[in-house]
Parts: structure tokens; sequence; C-alpha cells
């Protein structure tokens, strides 16, 4: 055989490779795209094992539509820059599902891609209201939004901790300043004192300056916007400096990383969280499946994850197709059955309705409904 | 009034305190930019590396029942030296030594490339998560009025106590020893130093190892200061300290140790009497005023022309 016949059967039996692959069963990837390193991972875990369980369970019961799912981790860091860069790679690797981004931060560069490319986005756990403020079509969420959540938190400060000097600090980040934001508006509006309203840099290990200044203040109680990294070296600086107040923080600051950072000093630290999902009835056989493969069913974002994915693919049952434009449409008109509940969607992509719940948490990782 | 000058020295006592941890730090940045003139970008992973091996050794102790502090702390003090150094030298055989007489550039962007890799080595090691480990040594004297009361750790006590020792012994080390006279004459330059027999790739590595003994020690305290770490804390230590070596003129030791305690004091002053928000904002205003009225930085001597 001359070299040029060689090569001649050489892309034949690629051409037929690749043939091949087009004839097999077609399996319809889904992008989870969060934090898998770096320092707010925690939530990344919450949201890939909530997803790859919707993934497990749908496929169980024979894929959508005769396709099975399949879930391609990708991430993201919670940077926007790595986020931007995680959508172009979406896109190019040619997948039209997306369950992410999880920070807002990252969601919302991350969506502009997606909306023009045709992609499908649901978020499972960004709740800034920019994120679905856009007109945006491909763009929806599974968790409810801060400003829901900064009135929870700040109804709760006014009516039940009744500080008489309140701090509030933010981590200067979309999610952290925002909700910050709807809880100083909140608490403002009910005639609460609030002496301090500053800014830290996320990553910061120092705040011994802040700590002697809230204590200046007589500040009695903190509201901290942003994550738990920052939050627990306050705690955990502000017992050692004696300072006396109470701290709350949103679903960023609640889990089990912050007692393990601030450990006594995280007793008692209040926090809004979604329901407890998995201790709703409806979700035992789901919680056993979880707790079988040594799974934590507990953290915020897991069931909201689930529904993520589950909603896409009932709306990819409804529509017969994979078209995200006609699913697109459909899932703003269903009612879906979901482990988070009855859910529907309203024209901006968000939940109808979603409810945050203020909790109490311990420092061995745990958390009760605060009364 | 009185809580006014309470308010004020606990301000500074704050400043001193992390300002003692960048001096720390800078030190590593300009004894390497005395001898070789040129910037180890990796210097920040090794007070990293410092912080965990720290970290590794303290939890290991507990572990097998070491219940004595002064025990635990003295072995991770000399864990944390030995390997960090160990990096130290490793760092300069493999990044700089193959590099020397190359052009400035090409050692520059080595050492970034040591700083990445060292960052996902760790990340790999030790996974992506912040670890901490609990306080071992707590609390300390307050003074003060029941409307503001000051405090003064016992750990911010042993941040001065031990930087001043080091500041201290490395004086000495420089002004006094053998291996001091020869770092100052490489400083001074390093073909006449060659030229008159000072082996002067022994002295390199040495200005290596100490810097990098120094960053470990600050690793060590900063570590227990704070009790949590990151693979990424060295960056913006890094930053910082570098900020401080730039600040009091790199090259210059006791320039290092006055860049670190001023960037230290002006965060802690900013934070306490403007805003939290521009505390970067000021340090880094600071430090361009200062270059531009003073190119070399505080300490810093004008660099000769050499003919």
């Amino acid at each position: 055989m001359t070299k040029y016949n060689k090569l001649k059967s050489l892309g034949a039996s690629v051409l037929l490779m690749g043939a091949a692959a087009m004839t097999q069963a077609e399996t319809i990837k889904i992008a989870l795209a969060g934090p898998v390193t770096g320092a707010v991972a925690q939530y990344g875990d919450m949201q890939m094992i909530g997803a790859k369980m919707a993934i497990e369970k749908i496929n169980e019961a024979g894929g959508v539509n005769g396709n099975k799912l399949e879930g391609v981790v990708y991430d993201d860091a919670c940077d926007p820059k790595q986020a931007v860069a995680v959508a172009n790679k979406v896109v190019n690797d040619g997948i039209s599902f997306v369950v992410g981004h999880l920070c807002s931060s990252s969601t919302q560069p991350a969506s502009d891609i997606y909306e023009d490319e045709g992609i499908l986005m649901v978020t499972a756990a960004s709740t800034s209201p920019d994120i679905t403020e856009r007109g945006y079509q491909m763009v929806f969420r599974t968790i409810g939004l801060d400003s829901h959540q900064g009135p929870v938190a700040g109804n709760y400060i006014a009516d039940t901790v009744k500080p008489k000097n309140m701090a509030i600090i933010h981590d200067k980040q979309q999610y952290g300043e925002g909700i910050a934001s709807a809880v100083k508006k909140t608490v403002e509006a009910k005639g609460v004192n609030v002496v301090m309203y500053e800014g830290i840099t996320a990553g910061d290990k120092d705040f011994s300056s802040l700590i002697a200044k809230m204590s200046k203040a007589n500040v009695d109680f903190v509201y901290y916007g942003g994550y738990h990294p920052e939050l627990g070296l306050i705690l955990r600086q502000s017992a050692e400096k004696g300072l006396k107040a109470g701290f709350m923080g949103p679903e960023g600051v609640g889990n089990k990383d912050i007692s393990q950072i601030a450990g006594q000093a995280s007793e008692g630290l209040l926090v809004t969280l979604p329901p407890s999902f998995d201790a709703d009835p409806r979700n035992k056989d789901l919680v056993e499946s979880f707790k079988a493969k040594g799974q934590d069913p507990s953290g915020a974002f897991v069931l909201t994850s689930y529904s993520a994915v589950q909603v896409m693919a009932d709306a990819m049952k409804k529509t017969g197709g994979t078209d995200t434009d006609a699913i697109q449409k459909a899932m703003r008109e269903m009612t879906f059955d979901t482990p988070t509940g009855k859910i529907q969607f309203d024209a901006k992509g968000d939940l109808k309705e979603f409810d945050f719940v203020v909790y109490n948490w311990h420092a061995d990782g745990t958390k009760t409904v605060a009364k | 009034m009185l809580e006014a000058f309470l308010y004020f020295i606990q301000q500074t006592l704050n400043g001193l305190t992390i300002g003692s941890t960048y001096a720390l730090i800078a030190i590593g940045y300009t004894m390497v930019y005395g001898i070789i003139g040129m910037i180890n970008f990796a210097h920040g992973e090794i007070y990293m590396i410092g912080t965990y091996i720290s970290f590794v050794v303290i939890a290991g102790l507990t572990m097998l029942g070491v219940q004595y502090i002064p025990i635990i702390l003295l072995v991770a003090l000399l864990a944390a030296i030995l390997v960090s150094s160990s990096f130290g030298w490793a760092i300069e055989r493999t990044a700089y030594r193959p590099l020397r007489g190359a052009n400035r550039l090409i050692p520059l962007i080595s050492a970034i490339g040591m700083s990445i890799f060292l960052q996902n080595y760790v990340v790999l090691a030790q996974g992506a998560r912040d670890v901490a480990i609990p306080p071992i040594i707590t609390g300390g004297w307050t003074f003060g009025t029941s409307d503001f009361e000051m405090t003064l750790s016992y750990m911010q006590v042993m941040i001065f106590v031990v930087t001043f020792l080091c500041m201290f012994a490395l004086t000495q080390f420089i002004s006094k020893s053998r291996m001091g006279r020869a770092c100052r004459a490489v400083a001074e330059d390093l073909k006449m130093a060659n030229l008159l027999g000072i082996n002067t790739n022994r002295v390199i590595s040495a200005t290596f190892v100490i810097g990098a003994a120094l960053a470990a020690v600050a690793g060590l305290l900063l570590g227990l200061y704070y009790g949590v770490a990151n693979p990424h804390i060295g960056f913006i230590a890094g930053l910082k300290a570098f900020t401080a070596a730039v600040l009091g003129g790199i090259g210059s030791i006791p320039g290092a140790m006055l860049g670190g305690l001023i960037l230290g004091l002006t965060e802690a002053y900013t934070a306490g009497y403007f805003s939290t928000e521009y505390k970067d904002v000021v340090s880094f205003s600071l430090l361009v005023l200062i270059l531009l009225f003073k190119p070399t930085g505080l300490l810093g001597k004008p660099d000769v022309e050499k003919i």
C-alpha cells in the first residue's frame, strides 16, 4: 500500500468512527457550573450532589424522551472572570443546558453569554435580584431573591432582636452588598438605629480595627452580607477581643465550615436559609438515597439544585425535544412538582413563591429554627 | 477623652501587630533584591507553606496527646522554618540559578511560574478549602472604662516579641558574622565579591534560606493569630509585604522593617478612623506619594551607576 492509500484508509476509518458515534443513543448533556475549588467550594458541592442525584433518578426512571441525561462539571471558583471562561467553554462544547452558576457575581456575566447563545440556564443558588432584571428569556432560578431574603432578616432583627446600635458590614460583592442594603432598608424603615454601614475586602484576614471601631460605637448587633470565610474570622476575632454583640448573616454564611473557623464563637449566629426541604416528609426517600451515598442532603442548595435539573427535564418531556426556546416558553407556563415544593416561574424567570427561614446556628454545625 | 486615647492606642497596637508580620515577610523580598536585584515573586507562597506546615504539626502533636503549649509551638516553629527554608533553597536552585546572567525579565517569569506551581501544589496536596485550627493562645489584658475596653492579647504580645527577636538576630547576623559580611559584599558588587574569593552562589542560597525562614516565622505567627489558612493567602500577604519593602526602600533591611510598620499602622488608622473600605486605597496612595517624592523609598540608597 502506498503512503497515500494508507492515509486515505485512515481518513475513512476516522469518518466511520464518527458515524458510529452519531448512531449511538443520544445523551443530553447538562453543564453543572459552580465553584469546585476556592473559598466557597462547599456550596459548589451542595449544587453538584443535588444535580447529580436528580440526573441519576431521572435516568433510572427512563431518561428524557428516551435519552439519558449526563452532567458535566465546570469549575468557576466563584470568580467572575473564570465564570465567563466557563460559559464560553460550555458554548464550545455544544451544551445547551446549564445548572448554575452559584455565586451571583459569576452568574451575572455568564448569563449574558448563555442568553446570546440560546443556552438554557437555571441557577439553584444565586439570589441577587439583578440577574433576572434584564429581560432575559433563558435565565431561571429555583431559589428566592435577596429582595425577599433581606426583608425576612430585617424584620426579624427589628421585631425580635431589637438592637440599640446596629452595624451592617458587607464584602462589597454583588451578593453581599445587595443583601446588606436590603436589610438596611428594612431595619431603618422600622426605626432601628444603624450606626455603621461598611464594606470589607473579601479575602481579608485582619478585622481587629473594624472590631475596635464597632466596640467603640457600642454596637450590640451585627448583620454581615457575604460568605462564611470572612464572617468566620470576624466572629472568631470578636470573641477574642471581647465584643459582645449578636451576629446574623444570609445563606452564604450558613455551612459547617463557619463552625470550623469560628469554633464556639459561631454558637447562636442567626442565619436566613431556604427552609429545610430535607426535613419535609415528602422527601424521605430522596433523603435516604443521599444518605446511602454518604452525602449530606441538608445543605441549603442541594435540593434547589435537584429541582433545577428536574424542571429542565420535565419541560424537555413536555416539548418532546431539546429546543431551548420552546423549553423556556413551556417552563413559564408549567407547574412543577419538585422536592422544593410545587413551583411556578414568573415572566422574569423567578419563582412565584419562595420562603426564607431564620435559623439559629450552633457550634457543632447544626441549625435549629429561631423563635 | 480617655476613651478616645484608648481607642487610638488600640488601633496603634492593631496596626503594629499586622505591620510586624508584613515586615517579617518583606525582609525576604528586600534581601533577595539587595543581592541579585530581582523580585522573588514566589516568596508569598513560602509564607503560605510555613502556615500549612505549622498547622499540620500543631494538629499532629495535639492528636498524639502533647498538651504542653510551648513544646507544640517550638516544634511547629522549627518544622516550619526547616521545611520553608528547604523550599526557599530549592526555589533558588531550580528557578533562579539556571537563569543567572539571563535577561532580567526571564527569572521574573520563572518566579511567577514557581508561585503558580506552589499554590496549585498545595491545592492538590491539602485541598482548596480553608483549614482552621482552634485558638491556642487565648486571653490577654483589658484596660479601660465600660464605654470602651482596650484589649491587648497575649498573641499580639507574642507577635511583637518574636518579630523583635528575629529582627535583632538578623541585624546581628548581617553586621557581625562572616556570612553576613559576605552578604553585604555581594550586595555591594557581585562580580567583585566573586573575584575576591567569596562563594557568591552560597551567599545567594543563604539569602533565600534566611528570607524563607523569616517568612515561615510570619506564617506560624499569623496562622496562630487568625487560625485560618488557605492555599491563596500567600498572594495577598506577598503583595502587602512587597509594598512594605518598596515603601521602606527595596534592598534595605531597616527599610523593610519600617515599611512594614508604616503600612500596618496606615491600614489600622484608616480602618479605625475613616472606613475599612478605603484601607487599601489609602495605603497604596501613600506608596505612590512616597515614590513620587523619594523614588528609592524611605531608606533606600540611590542606585549609583557603576562604571
